[in-house]
């Protein structure tokens, strides 16, 4: 025994701190049989650079390198030559390999000789599970037609399948990125300026920016949030309306508690303000828009003292926030928001964000709403599909983005009426969390006579698959081919063309989304009709017309680079033609009117909330993409659960404690599965509770993630919907507060 | 002399964990611990009005780090060299030291006993004992990545930072930036109990300085680090006999 091991051990025993060290690592020193490395050696040495890397951990794909040690990814960068994210990227691209290499991934195709919902799983071999589930959707769609396999996808790895069984002959396919997300923004854009505006507002380069509910630097986007950044740090004045004091309020130099719902109504006063004191861009509207009268004549009755007391905000803030906007024009971010799926009166709303960006001329001008250009990319697809006639569910909704209302494929499923759906079809999409009210979800699942669902991860959603397939993840496939410019728009105009490429070797018998699908469709008697033998094809078709190829993507350290166009329009420029019906931006909409919809932004109040009760409102985690994200444990160590928001005086008249443990009941009595800790704040509106989306899962198998926090999808059971766009509105939900 | 200091502007900062998260990646930290940190504050009153921020915090390479007092290992003679002139000079250092040429803190894990009496004395509780390390674990903190540094790489967190939160550099260089910050009135986390020179400093808007400093300055000494440093110090008069009369060992 050496001097060294005594002085530990007395210091063991002289501190209370000895009785932290696990005995089995006394132990394990003692007998001495493994010698372990005494230091860490960083990623930085002994290390291979791996380019071509494109994130999946959410949907932005930011640009990445990894970097490997013995075959084994040990980091993820962001790839130096980006000219998107650079070297950055956020917690979960920075967690990636720990969805990598999670122990609780899908390996093998699986079978459930159980129940849905309470799963006994058999591992099966890909011909098996290819057999089955290529026999199942044949005799589906012989009996009941083509249209009775419905798909829920979601992500890059989706698009081959989602074309694919939209050629089969299915317009049920629906993406909860639009139909619960932002396919109301999308459509609202689309009838007002014809163009979809993505988050393509130049924040980086504006005087003032206004978010609406947009809660930024929670919802976390990288080359987004470095516009965000780069704009306040010029000195753009930041006005937030949202009923929480988010991080984006936190750096406001307004914050504007608004109560929910009512944002259509403070827009219009903002307008009304706009247009009386003639602060609006005269030159723009005049030549550039259709149906300002019409406007203005709708927004007569939005006085400032009337949207106060709708609002339940300051006049004087109002008056404030217009000045502000108004003394700013054109160059301004009315940020067109992501997640707008609110109260099911969205397109409204969302139609009034794009009018008043319209009248503030903030259009194609730093600061502005602006339209990036990238490399022009090829096709390589099924082709388009044929419906059966009237089997399309969508029609009643004039203005939905692509596919089907969510809601109109469950509810036929559980009706049967007008024609019955048979099968479900999940492909990185967990319906369980996307859509409301789950009990019905549930009951669509356990109807249908086959459901099959493809993943990276056990999710909520693969507890009630029959075939249960494994995805190939981001770092293991090629797939997705991005193009775009630079992040900041007034920088030198570049454009980029990156693909996404593997950086490393896919484990077990996981597969990529092309091959299921070609393997699917061999069996199910479109052998023919397959338009690429295997994903580096499709990569390599998609560019093809840049003179691009995966091969001298790698050459050149996973990005092409070259010389682009300004998004700007030239200085003065006050007349354009847009792609809508008049080629004018439609502040007043004859397609609308057309359609019996308001063809002018009107506010639609929706319910206001019981007595006892609090308007349940969810939004981002930034260490977290929805549920997705949940079991990674780097992520779960960073936030493991989701603090409920409540109002200080309301917690004291309560007698609730920060940091007690609650539950949530909602006016259904639905009560929360788990319980969370409660967090007792000013920062958030007396009629208002807050938590991040995506939390509390309920597989079993997801080791880390199942259990924690409160899912606010369980406590959904009541929701709108969008009547212009069949999207599902989910704020509409009260809860109380109760200890656990 | 220089010293490694690094600001946190908390005006940037949008508190998306990226830094805590590239640290694991990095230095293979174990889940449950963190050479970083981030966590949320507020939304809270303040004297300034209603804020919200964060507290991204780290080692502070003190002046007087606690934790290099409390090191029970045997002093060695070491040799500093100043990446900047070259010049080198020894020192008698136990298996933690504040270097004499760029103010970090750092560990040596061959030497280390992986006791926990370092993580015991540090009042930011910035150390812990990676037990994945060695036979029965090593103490582990941030180092400011100065093995990434000397070869001319920035700290793993400071590259990932997508806000540019984070900035690096020798606070005695009064042209760097992170002098600057200082000048601006960029502050330490110190208190009337805690006075130990930390050199990660905190620059932001009023109110949120105002919740940073009243929900996260310690507040007093770890009780047990002031036991322990009384500990080593009777110790190391001992360690530097055994070292002197080999024999010594024997009695061990």
């Amino acid at each position: 025994m050496n001097i060294k091991l005594t002085r530990r051990k007395f210091l063991h025993s002289a501190s209370v701190a000895a009785a932290s060290v696990p005995l089995a690592r006394l132990a394990r020193a003692e007998n001495g049989l493994v010698k372990k490395p005494v230091t860490a050696p960083g990623s930085y040495a002994g290390t291979e650079t791996r380019y071509g890397g494109v994130c999946e951990m959410c949907f932005w794909r930011c640009q990445l390198v990894g970097k490997v040690r013995n075959g084994r990814l040990i980091k993820l960068e962001g790839n130096p030559k980006s000219i998107e994210n650079g070297k950055s990227i956020c917690a979960r691209g920075n967690a990636g390999i720990q969805l990598l290499y999670d122990p609780d991934r899908l390996k093998y195709p699986l079978k459930n000789v159980g129940e849905r919902g309470a799963p006994k799983w058999k591992r099966i071999s890909w011909e098996e599970a290819l057999d089955e589930t290529a026999s199942r959707l044949k005799e589906i769609q012989k009996k009941y037609g083509p249209h009775a396999v419905a798909l829920f996808p979601h992500g890059a790895s989706a698009f081959y399948p989602l074309q694919y069984f939209e050629f089969t002959g299915t317009p049920n396919i629906s993406e909860a990125s639009f139909y619960q997300c932002r396919g109301v923004r999308d459509m609202a854009y689309m009838s007002t300026f014809g163009f979809a505006p993505g988050e393509n507002v130049d924040m980086a380069n504006a005087k003032a920016i206004l978010l609406v509910g947009t809660h930024l630097g929670e919802n976390v986007h990288v080359s987004h949030l470095k516009q965000y950044l780069k704009g306040l740090e010029n000195g753009a004045k930041l006005i937030v309306l949202d009923p929480r004091f988010s991080a984006a309020a936190s750096k406001a130099h307004i914050w504007v508690a608004i109560k929910p719902g009512t944002d259509t109504a403070f827009l219009q006063a903002v307008m009304k303000r706009l247009i009386d004191t003639g602060k609006y861009d005269k030159e723009f509207v005049a030549k550039s828009c259709l149906g300002f009268e019409e406007l203005k004549e709708s927004l007569a009755e939005a006085t400032p003292e009337w949207a106060a007391k709708t609002c339940d905000v300051p006049k004087e803030q109002i008056l404030q926030v217009a000045d502000l906007l108004g003394a700013n024009l054109p160059n301004v971010s009315i940020h067109p928001g992501r997640h707008t799926t609110w109260y099911g009166n969205d397109f409204q709303r969302l139609r009034a964000q794009a009018c008043l960006t319209a009248i503030l001329g903030a259009y194609g001008v730093p600061g502005g709403l602006i339209q990036p250009k990238g490399v022009k990319l090829g096709k390589a697809s099924w082709g388009h599909g044929v419906f059966a006639e009237d089997c399309d569910l969508s029609t009643f909704w004039p203005f939905h983005p692509p596919g089907t209302p969510t809601e109109a494929i469950r509810e036929t499923t559980l009706t049967g009426k007008p024609y019955p759906i048979k099968a479900w079809i999940a492909w990185g999409q967990n319906p369980i969390q996307t859509l409301p009210n789950q009990p019905e979800t549930i009951a669509a699942l356990k109807k249908v006579d086959f459901v099959m669902v493809t993943d990276i991860m056990p999710m909520d959603i693969t507890m009630y698959a029959d075939i249960l397939l494994p995805g190939k993840s981001y770092l293991e496939r090629y797939d997705y081919v991005k193009t775009g410019m630079q992040w900041n728009p007034a920088d030198k105009p570049q454009q980029f063309v990156t693909a996404r490429m593997p950086l490393v070797e896919p484990m077990f018998e996981r597969r990529d989304s092309v091959w299921i699908v070609n393997e699917l469709a061999k069996r199910m008697g479109y052998g023919d009709k397959i338009p690429v033998a295997s994903i580096e094809e499709h990569v390599e078709i998609r560019l093809e017309p840049a003179g691009l190829s995966i091969a001298k993507l790698k050459e050149m350290e996973g990005i092409f680079i070259k010389e682009g166009t300004s998004p700007y329009a030239e200085a003065g420029q006050r007349a354009f033609e847009f792609s809508t019906d008049s080629e004018k931006v439609e502040l007043y909409s004859e397609q609308i009117d057309d359609n019996e919809f308001s063809p002018v932004p009107t506010y639609i109040p929706t319910g206001e909330v019981p007595a006892g009760y609090a308007r349940l409102v969810y939004g981002r985690s930034p260490v977290h993409s929805f549920s997705r994200t949940q079991n990674n444990t780097w992520l779960h160590h960073e936030m493991p659960e989701n603090p409920v928001w409540l109002n200080d005086s309301v917690a004291a008249k309560q007698g609730l404690k920060d940091g007690d443990r609650v539950m949530l009941i909602n006016q259904d009595g639905v009560k929360s599965r788990n319980s969370t800790i409660l967090k007792v704040t000013p920062g958030i509106r007396a009629d208002t509770v807050y938590l991040a989306h995506g939390y509390g899962a309920m597989n079993p198998e997801l080791t880390v993630g199942k259990g924690q926090g409160i899912d606010d999808q369980g406590l959904i059971t009541k929701f709108g919907i969008d009547p212009e766009t069949g999207a599902t509105g989910m704020r509409t939900n009260f809860v109380k507060v109760v200890k656990a | 002399m220089a010293q490694y200091g690094m600001i946190i502007d908390l005006e940037k900062c949008i508190g998306c964990h990226a830094c805590a998260v590239a640290c694991k990646a990095e230095w293979d930290v174990p889940t449950n611990e963190g050479r970083n940190w981030v966590k949320r504050l507020g939304p809270s009153q303040t004297p300034e009005g209603l804020a919200s921020t964060y507290y991204p915090g780290l080692c502070n390479h003190c002046d007087s780090p606690t934790c290099v007092e409390a090191c029970p290992a045997d002093p060695v003679q070491m040799e500093f060299t100043d990446r900047l002139s070259g010049k080198t000079t020894i020192m008698e250092v136990a298996a933690t030291w504040k270097d004499l040429f760029d103010g970090t803190v750092q560990i040596d894990k061959e030497r280390c006993l992986g006791c926990g009496a370092c993580a015991e004395a540090c009042p930011y509780g910035a150390r812990y004992v990676n037990p994945d390390l060695g036979e029965d674990g090593k103490a582990d903190k941030c180092s400011f990545c100065v093995e990434r540094t000397a070869i001319g790489l920035e700290p793993a967190c400071v590259q990932t930072c997508l806000a540019g939160a984070r900035i690096f550099g020798d606070l005695h260089d009064p042209h760097s930036k992170v002098a600057e910050y200082v000048k601006k009135g960029a502050i330490k986390l110190e208190s009337d109990a805690v006075k130990i020179g930390p050199n990660v400093r905190y620059y932001g808007k009023k109110r949120d300085l105002s919740l940073l400093t009243s929900t996260c300055t310690p507040q007093s000494m770890p009780q047990a680090s002031l036991r322990r440093i009384f500990l080593a110090r009777m110790l190391k008069p001992l360690a530097k006999e055994a070292k002197r009369n080999p024999l010594l060992h024997l009695l061990g």
